[in-house]
C-alpha cells in the first residue's frame, strides 16, 4: 500500500513534470508560423531596400557615367599607331638625285616590352658584342622619349640576322625593322647644301620652325634637309588599332595613309657643285656660283666636307668626335658662317662710294710711294708694292689693287660714309638664303666701336677698312650678292637653293617664288659703276697690269674680277698650334663680261695670294661652266 | 492534432508531377540563358566553354529535380549525416587539398570538387534540421549550439583559404538563426561581438585577402594592381551604357580587359553587352527568385521548411548582391560567383540542389486541416 501510494505519488509527480516540461516544450504552430511570416515580410523589405539601392548605383555607373567608362573602354582598346611618312627625295636643277630614301633592316627591340632596363642591357651583351660607345648610345636612345624602338644593329644583312636568331631564346624580344634611312649620293661635296637627317630630338621639338608630326622619327638637322623640313617630311598617316588587355593587334579600325613629302628641286647643278668642290677640297674655304639675275645658288661649297651618310646611321661618338675634334673644322658652313676679311675684294665698293658720293671723280689722281703716313701716326700704312705704284687713278689703282690710293680715298670719305653705304651691297646683314643659322657680318662704325671696346673710332681703322682690313668682316655669301650688285647694277635677288617642290601625289610644281633684295637701290649713275666694271675687267684680262692677269683666258668669253688677300693672324690650321700672320686668298668675279650670267666668289683660308691661289679657281670654274654647255636659265 | 492528409498536387500537369515550380524554374532557366550568350560572347565564341557549361545546366537540372522527389521528413533526417560528413571532408582539404592559389579542391580521382560548396547547403540544412523540433524562439543554448554548427565549417574554409566562400556561409548561418526567431535585440549584440573581432580576423588574413580589402577602400590607387579587375570591371559596365553595346560587341570582357569575365566577373560582361535594360532585366529575376523563395517559406507547413526555404532564398540573393556589390564597387572583391551565371560546375550544380530543396518543400507541402 505504502508502497502503491509512494508509486501513485511519484507518477503523480513524474506527471506533473511531464506537464510542466510537455508545455515547455509545446510549440504553438500558429505563433511560430505568425513570427516566420513577420520576420519573412521584414526580410523581404530588407531585400527590397538593397535592390533598389543596387539599382541606384547600377544607374549611376551604366547611365550618369556612361561617358566617362566609354572614353576609359575606348581608350583601353582603341591604340593609335603613326604611320611615318616617306621623305621627298632632294634633285639638283636637272633632276640628278642628290638624297633619296633607301629600305635598311635594323636589329630592333621594341621599347614597350623592355621592364629592366639593365638586365635587358646585360642580356643584350651575352648575343653582341658591345663597344663602350655602343652601351652609350643604347642609353641615349632608351632615355629619348620619343623613340619607340631601340636600335641595337643598323644596315644589318640578311645573313647577319640569321647569325643572331640562333640565340634569340636569350633575347625573345628582338625584331628585325625595316626602316627608311636617308642616303646621300654625293656625301662630300654637298655636305653643306643639304645637311642630313637624324632623329627627333627635344631641341628640334621646341626650336619652332618645324612642324612635328606623330610618328615623325627622323628631321632635318641641318641644311636643306632641315629648312625645307616641313615640305619634304610629308604627313604621317595613322591606323587605329583595337588591341586586346595583352596589347596583342585584333584587328584594324582605321587607316589613314601617309602622304609622301614634296621631291625638292634645287638651284644646284651637281656636275658643277661637284667640279668645283674638287678643287677645294684639300683646302678650306668656300665657293659659291650665283646667277646675279635670279639669285639662283648653282654652287655652294665649302670645304672640306663631310661624309652626310654617317648621320643619317646614327653616328658613332668615335666618328663625332672625330668630326668635332678634326683641326679643318669640316663642321663649319663657311660658305654662311666663315666670317672673312675680304681684302682688296672690297675696294670695287670703296672706290663705288667714293665716286657716288663725289669724294673722288675718274680722274683723281693719288700719289703711291709704297706708303701712306697718316697724322699722329708713328707706323705708315704700307702698299703691298714696296716700291709704290706712283700717281694712280681709281681704275688702275683697282686693277694693280694698289692699297695707297685706297688709304687715301678712305680717309676722304670718312668712316660714317663708307659704313652707311656697304650696307647697301648687302654687307652687315644677312641674305637671307634658305638656310638656318647664316653669319651677318661686320660693319664696323663708331657706335660699334664704341659699344664693344668702349674705345673712340681711330682714323687709321677707316684706313683698314678701305682695303678690306681690319674690323670688317663679311662671309662668302654676302661677297657673291656683293659681286651680284655690281653685275647687275644694284637689281639683285634673294639668293636661294630651291628652285622647286613637287607634290609627289598630284605631280603639281610649285617653283621658287623669286625676291628681289630689299636693301639694294638701282645705282644712280650707270657712268660711275662703269668704271668699276672696266677695272674689274682690267684684274683679269689687262696682260701684266691686271692682279689675275697671269692666267689662261677662258675660251670664248671675258670675264671681270677682283683678287683680294686678307691677311690674318690666326691659328696655322693643320700645320701647328701657334698663330701666325696668315694670307686668306680671296677672289670675286662674274662672266660674262658684257652680260653676267654667273657670279664666282672663293676664298681659300691660308691659301697665299688671291691672284695665285683663288682667281685660278674662279677661271677653271668659269671654263667649266661656259664651255660644258651648263648654261643656265635665267629668269629674264 | 494535426492530421496528414496528402500533398497538393492534384492535376496540375508534368511540373507538379516532378514537384517542381514552374515560375521559379522559368526564371533559373531565363538566367541561366543569358550566363551562356554571356559566357559565348565573352570567349569570343568558343562553343566548347557554351557547351561545358550547358553541360552543368543539364546535370544541375537534373539534380534539382531529384532533389525535389525527396521528402522534407527524409531531407531533415538526412541533414546531420551529410552536415558531418561534408566536415569531415572539410578536414580532408586542409590536409590533402589541392589548388593553385587556395588548396580548395578534393581530388577524389574520379571528381574533383570543393567541399566548401556543399557546405553553402549544409550549414541552412543542419541549422534548419536542428531547430525542427525545438520550440521556437530558441533558447540560448540552442542559439549557441547551431552557432558552432555554422562556425565549426566556416573557420575551416577560411583557413583554406577562402574568404569568401567562408563570408557567405557565415552569412547564411546568420540568415538561418535569425530567421529561427531570435529576438534582434540579441542579434544586434551579437553582431557587435563579431565586428569587434574584426580585428583578430585581420591579423589571421592572407596578405593577398589584406590587399583585396585595402584595395576595395580605394581601388584608384592602384590601376594596374588589385585595383584594376574592379576599374576594368567597371568600365565594362559603365561603357556599356543604357543600351549595351549589343550582344557579341562587348570590347572589355572579349579583349581581355575584364579579368574571369566568363566567372567572377560575368556581370560586367553582361552589362557591357546588355547595357543598364538587360542589368535591369537580370536584377528582377534575382529578385524575382528571392520574393517566390520566400513566399514558399512563409507557405511551408513546419519551422524546418520555413527556415529553409527562407534561408535558401535569401541566400542566393545574398550571393547576387555580394557579387553585384562587388563589381560595381559596394563591395571589396572576394571571390564569388554569380547565381546561375558564372561560368563553373560546383556552384551551378549546388544552387540547383538548393533550389530543388525549395521546390521540395513548396511540392510537398501538407494540407492541414485542424
Amino acid at each position: 500500500m505504502n508502497k502503491t501510494k509512494a508509486r501513485s505519488e511519484h507518477i503523480r509527480k513524474r506527471a506533473k513534470i511531464e506537464e510542466k516540461y510537455s508545455w515547455d516544450r509545446m510549440s504553438d504552430a500558429d505563433d511560430e508560423r505568425q513570427s516566420h511570416s513577420t520576420r519573412a515580410v521584414i526580410a523581404s523589405i530588407v531585400v527590397l531596400t538593397i535592390f533598389t539601392l543596387y539599382l541606384f548605383k547600377l544607374y549611376e555607373v551604366q547611365v550618369s557615367s556612361h561617358e566617362y567608362y566609354a572614353t576609359k573602354s575606348d581608350s583601353n582598346r582603341i591604340r593609335i599607331r603613326p604611320i611615318p611618312a616617306q621623305r621627298g627625295n632632294i634633285f639638283d636643277r636637272n633632276g640628278k638625285i642628290l638624297a633619296k630614301n633607301i629600305t635598311t633592316f635594323d636589329l630592333i627591340v621594341k621599347k614597350e616590352k623592355i621592364n629592366n632596363y639593365e638586365e635587358f642591357l646585360s642580356k643584350v651583351k651575352t648575343i653582341i658584342e658591345l663597344s663602350d660607345s655602343q652601351v652609350k648610345n643604347l642609353n641615349k636612345q632608351f632615355r629619348n622619349k620619343r623613340i619607340r624602338d631601340i636600335t641595337l644593329l643598323e644596315d644589318i644583312t640578311m645573313e647577319e640576322y640569321s647569325k643572331i636568331s640562333v640565340d634569340k631564346h636569350a633575347l625573345p624580344e628582338i625584331e628585325l625593322g625595316v626602316r627608311s634611312r636617308r642616303e646621300y649620293l654625293y656625301p662630300y661635296s654637298t655636305s653643306h647644301v643639304l645637311g642630313y637627317t637624324g632623329n627627333v630630338s627635344d631641341s628640334d621639338v621646341y626650336s619652332g620652325v618645324i612642324d612635328i608630326q606623330e610618328g615623325m622619327t627622323e628631321v632635318g638637322k641641318l641644311g636643306v634637309e632641315r629648312f625645307y623640313q616641313n615640305i619634304l617630311a610629308g604627313e604621317s598617316g595613322f591606323e587605329k588599332l583595337e588591341t586586346d588587355a595583352l596589347g596583342e593587334i585584333i584587328r584594324t579600325v582605321e587607316t589613314k595613309d601617309s602622304k609622301r613629302g614634296d621631291d625638292v628641286y634645287l638651284t644646284i647643278d651637281i656636275d658643277l657643285q661637284n667640279y668645283a668642290y674638287e678643287q677645294i677640297k684639300n683646302k678650306e674655304g668656300s665657293i659659291i656660283v650665283m646667277n646675279p639675275n635670279n639669285g639662283d645658288i648653282i654652287s655652294f661649297i665649302s670645304a672640306p666636307g663631310y661624309d652626310l651618310n654617317l648621320f643619317t646611321k646614327s653616328i658613332s661618338t668615335e666618328n663625332y668626335n672625330k668630326l668635332i675634334n678634326d683641326i679643318r673644322k669640316p663642321l663649319i658652313n663657311r660658305a654662311i658662317n666663315g666670317q672673312y676679311p675680304p681684302g682688296s675684294t672690297l675696294k670695287p665698293f670703296v672706290g663705288l662710294i667714293a665716286l657716288e658720293e663725289n669724294i673722288i671723280n675718274e680722274k683723281k689722281l693719288i700719289n703711291c710711294s709704297g706708303a701712306y703716313s697718316l697724322k699722329n701716326h708713328k707706323r705708315p700704312f704700307k702698299c703691298w708694292k714696296k716700291e709704290g705704284h706712283g700717281p694712280s687713278d681709281l681704275s688702275y689703282s683697282l686693277t694693280q689693287s694698289c692699297d695707297v690710293f685706297f688709304y687715301r680715298v678712305a680717309e676722304l670719305t670718312g668712316i660714317d660714309t663708307i659704313s652707311e653705304n656697304l650696307y647697301k651691297y648687302g654687307f652687315g646683314q644677312k641674305t637671307y638664303l634658305d638656310l638656318y643659322n647664316e653669319s651677318s657680318g661686320l660693319i664696323p662704325d663708331r657706335d660699334w666701336k664704341y659699344k664693344i671696346k668702349q674705345e673712340p673710332w681711330y682714323p687709321g681703322e677707316t684706313l683698314n677698312v678701305g682695303i678690306g682690313q681690319g674690323y670688317f668682316l663679311a662671309t662668302p655669301m654676302q661677297l657673291t650678292l656683293a659681286t651680284s650688285s655690281l653685275a647687275t647694277a644694284g637689281s639683285t635677288f634673294v639668293p636661294h637653293l630651291l628652285l622647286q617642290s613637287i607634290d609627289t601625289k598630284t605631280g603639281d610644281a610649285l617653283p621658287y617664288e623669286y625676291k628681289k633684295n630689299k636693301f639694294t637701290t638701282p645705282y644712280p649713275d650707270a657712268n660711275k659703276l662703269d668704271i668699276v666694271h672696266h677695272a674689274m675687267w682690267r684684274v683679269t684680262n689687262e696682260n701684266g697690269v691686271g692682279t689675275a692677269s697671269n692666267m689662261k683666258r677662258v675660251k670664248g668669253l671675258e670675264f671681270a674680277g677682283k683678287t683680294g688677300t686678307a691677311q690674318v693672324y690666326s691659328l696655322d690650321a693643320g700645320k701647328s698650334d701657334k698663330k701666325k700672320l696668315q694670307d686668306h686668298a680671296l677672289f670675286i668675279s662674274y662672266a660674262p663680261f658684257d652680260k653676267p650670267e654667273i657670279v664666282v666668289t672663293v676664298i681659300i683660308e691660308h691659301g697665299g695670294s688671291g691672284s695665285t691661289a683663288a682667281a685660278p679657281i674662279a677661271r677653271n670654274i668659269i671654263d667649266f661652266y661656259f664651255n660644258n654647255n651648263m648654261k643656265v636659265s635665267s629668269n629674264d | 492534432m494535426i492530421d496528414y492528409v496528402g500533398n497538393n498536387y492534384q492535376s496540375r500537369g508534368l511540373s507538379n508531377l516532378l514537384h517542381i515550380d514552374l515560375k521559379l524554374f522559368l526564371a533559373i532557366i531565363a538566367i541561366t540563358i543569358l550566363g551562356l550568350l554571356t559566357i559565348y560572347s565573352s570567349s569570343s565564341g568558343d562553343m566548347s566553354l557554351v557547351i561545358k557549361q550547358f553541360t552543368r545546366i543539364a546535370i544541375g537540372i537534373i539534380t534539382m529535380v531529384f532533389i525535389a522527389q525527396v521528402h522534407p521528413d527524409n531531407l531533415r533526417l538526412f541533414a546531420p549525416p551529410l552536415y558531418f560528413f561534408t566536415v569531415i571532408l572539410l578536414i580532408m582539404v586542409l590536409f590533402f587539398g589541392v589548388g593553385n592559389t587556395a588548396d580548395r579542391w578534393l581530388d577524389l580521382y574520379f571528381i574533383r570538387f570543393q567541399p566548401s560548396e556543399l557546405m553553402k547547403i549544409f550549414v541552412p540544412l543542419m541549422v534548419a534540421s536542428y531547430y525542427s523540433d525545438k520550440p521556437l524562439p530558441p533558447k540560448f543554448t540552442y542559439i549557441l549550439l547551431a552557432s558552432i554548427v555554422v562556425l565549426a565549417p566556416v573557420l575551416m574554409i577560411m583557413k583554406q583559404p577562402d574568404l569568401g566562400t567562408a563570408l557567405l556561409i557565415a552569412m547564411s548561418g546568420a540568415i538561418a538563426i535569425l530567421l529561427a526567431g531570435i529576438s534582434i535585440k540579441f542579434f544586434v549584440s551579437s553582431l557587435i561581438i563579431i565586428i569587434s573581432l574584426v580585428p583578430v580576423l585581420w591579423m589571421n588574413m592572407h596578405a593577398y585577402q589584406k590587399q583585396r580589402v585595402l584595395t576595395f577602400f580605394n581601388p584608384e590607387s592602384d590601376p594596374m594592381g588589385s585595383g584594376y579587375h574592379l576599374l576594368q570591371s567597371k568600365i565594362a559596365l559603365g561603357s556599356g551604357g543604357f543600351f549595351g553595346k549589343g550582344f557579341l560587341n562587348g570590347t572589355q570582357s572579349k579583349l581581355g580587359f575584364v579579368p574571369e569575365h566568363s566567372t567572377d566577373f560575368i556581370f560586367s560582361a553582361y552589362g557591357e553587352e546588355f547595357g543598364f535594360i538587360g542589368v535591369l532585366l537580370l536584377m528582377f529575376l534575382y529578385l524575382f527568385i528571392a520574393l517566390r523563395g520566400l513566399s514558399i517559406s512563409v507557405k511551408a507547413t513546419d519551422n524546418f521548411g520555413r527556415i529553409l526555404t527562407g534561408t535558401l532564398s535569401l541566400t542566393i540573393f545574398l550571393y547576387v548582391l555580394v557579387n553585384v556589390g562587388m563589381v560595381i564597387g559596394f563591395l571589396p572583391v572576394v571571390g564569388a560567383p554569380l547565381p546561375f551565371m558564372s561560368y563553373g560546375g560546383t556552384s551551378m550544380v549546388t544552387l540547383f540542389a538548393t533550389i530543388g530543396i525549395i521546390m521540395s518543400i513548396k511540392s510537398h507541402q501538407r494540407i492541414l486541416r485542424k
